[in-house]
């Protein structure tokens, strides 16, 4: 009798949810990032219209790595994506910038809040740090992303300079 | 997706190891076979080795200090160079301790609905009830001590030598004076913990 209930009790459900345990569990906004992740993966980070932020260290358990693709005329983000070293709430909490990122402009997504992700996240507060290492690592995306421009915009004025 | 499940199994031996070891650089004796000498230093695991040292420290900084370089920036700083782990656990022990104390003590004398403070596994817990909870906890391998608040959120505090006193460096505010000021508002009594 008792091995059968506890058969059932294992079958439902293979992950514990924060709607089955009181507390301590995941929000379910985070298990569903973690169920079906969305924008994982990598752009080349030499291609002049993608920059990289990375952010955090292995040392202390969180790495993110995102990494937007911006349309130079628009200034807009038309693609993002993310790698995460981490818990639940850092891979959600960058799985929640690359897509807060997308369609926006450069200035814009500068004024994501980690506040605002981790309440969308109704993260604990344990975990607020995974949501400003989200806010980082968009911020150093973009700030990538510039330089990069910056850099080219340098090395075309230079080889101007050069012909004339 | 088998990069996540590669970095989960790497953090599971990471934490086994580090439980037993108690030092940071597991990570980088068992994983990489570069030496990049340090707790704070990044070293991309498995999954990210196209990606190559040079390319990720290339990318983590800009020439342009800035407020965003102040903060732990991977190899931006050699956190083992600031102090010894051993020293470093030491003067963060003293201060959460310190802490646990005088919140104790506050707890006595006010009033407030579902006061608690929890001090586990060096992580020190003060319960506000409704008016939230705040997380103060050490980073070993960044000699930190990281503090959540329910009113300014995440901050990570670094230990200022000349000061004496747990600073973090992106708003310049000190760790103890930040409690007071914000604990002493919202319970409606002023507390001392310098």
């Amino acid at each position: 009798m008792l091995s059968f209930s506890g058969k059932r009790l294992l079958g439902l459900g293979h992950r514990v949810s924060a709607a089955a345990v009181v507390g301590r569990g995941y929000h379910e906004r985070v298990v569903d990032h973690y169920d079906n992740p969305r924008n994982v993966g990598s752009f080349d980070k030499n291609d002049s219209s993608v920059g990289t932020g990375l952010v955090g260290a292995p040392a202390c358990g969180d790495v993110m790595k995102l990494q937007i693709r911006v349309d130079e005329e628009s200034g807009k983000i038309v693609d993002a994506c993310f790698k995460t070293f981490g818990c639940g709430s850092a891979i959600a909490s960058s799985s929640v910038a690359t897509e807060w990122v997308k369609g926006k402009k450069m200035e814009e997504v500068l004024s994501i809040k980690n506040t605002e992700i981790a309440k969308h996240l109704s993260l604990p507060p344990v975990k607020l740090h995974c949501s400003m290492l989200a806010e980082d690592a968009i911020k150093a995306a973009v700030k990538d992303y510039e330089a990069k421009k910056a850099k080219h915009l340098g090395n075309a004025e230079a080889a101007q300079v050069e012909k004339a | 997706m088998a990069s996540r499940f590669a970095a989960r199994l790497l953090l599971q031996r990471l934490s086994t190891l580090r439980r037993a070891r108690g030092t940071s650089s597991i990570l980088v004796a068992s994983e990489a076979p570069a030496d990049v000498g340090g707790g704070g230093l990044f070293s991309p695991p498995g999954p990210w080795s196209a990606l190559g040292p040079r390319c990720v420290s290339r990318v983590s900084f800009s020439t342009r200090p800035s407020a965003l370089d102040e903060r732990q920036n991977p190899a931006a700083v050699d956190y083992r160079s600031l102090m010894s782990e051993e020293e470093f656990h030491n003067l963060a022990d003293e201060t959460i301790h310190d802490l646990l104390e005088k919140f104790e003590e506050y707890g006595d004398a006010i009033q407030v609905d579902g006061y608690e403070v929890d001090y586990g596994n060096h992580v020190l817990t003060l319960k506000l009830g409704s008016l939230g909870t705040y997380v103060i906890n050490k980073q070993a391998p960044n000699r930190q001590i990281w503090l959540s608040s329910p009113v300014s959120g995440p901050s990570r505090f670094d230990w200022d030598a000349t000061a004496k006193t747990w600073v973090y460096r992106r708003t310049k505010a000190a760790l103890l004076q930040l409690l007071e000021g914000e604990v002493g508002q919202l319970c409606g009594e002023p507390i001392s913990l310098r």
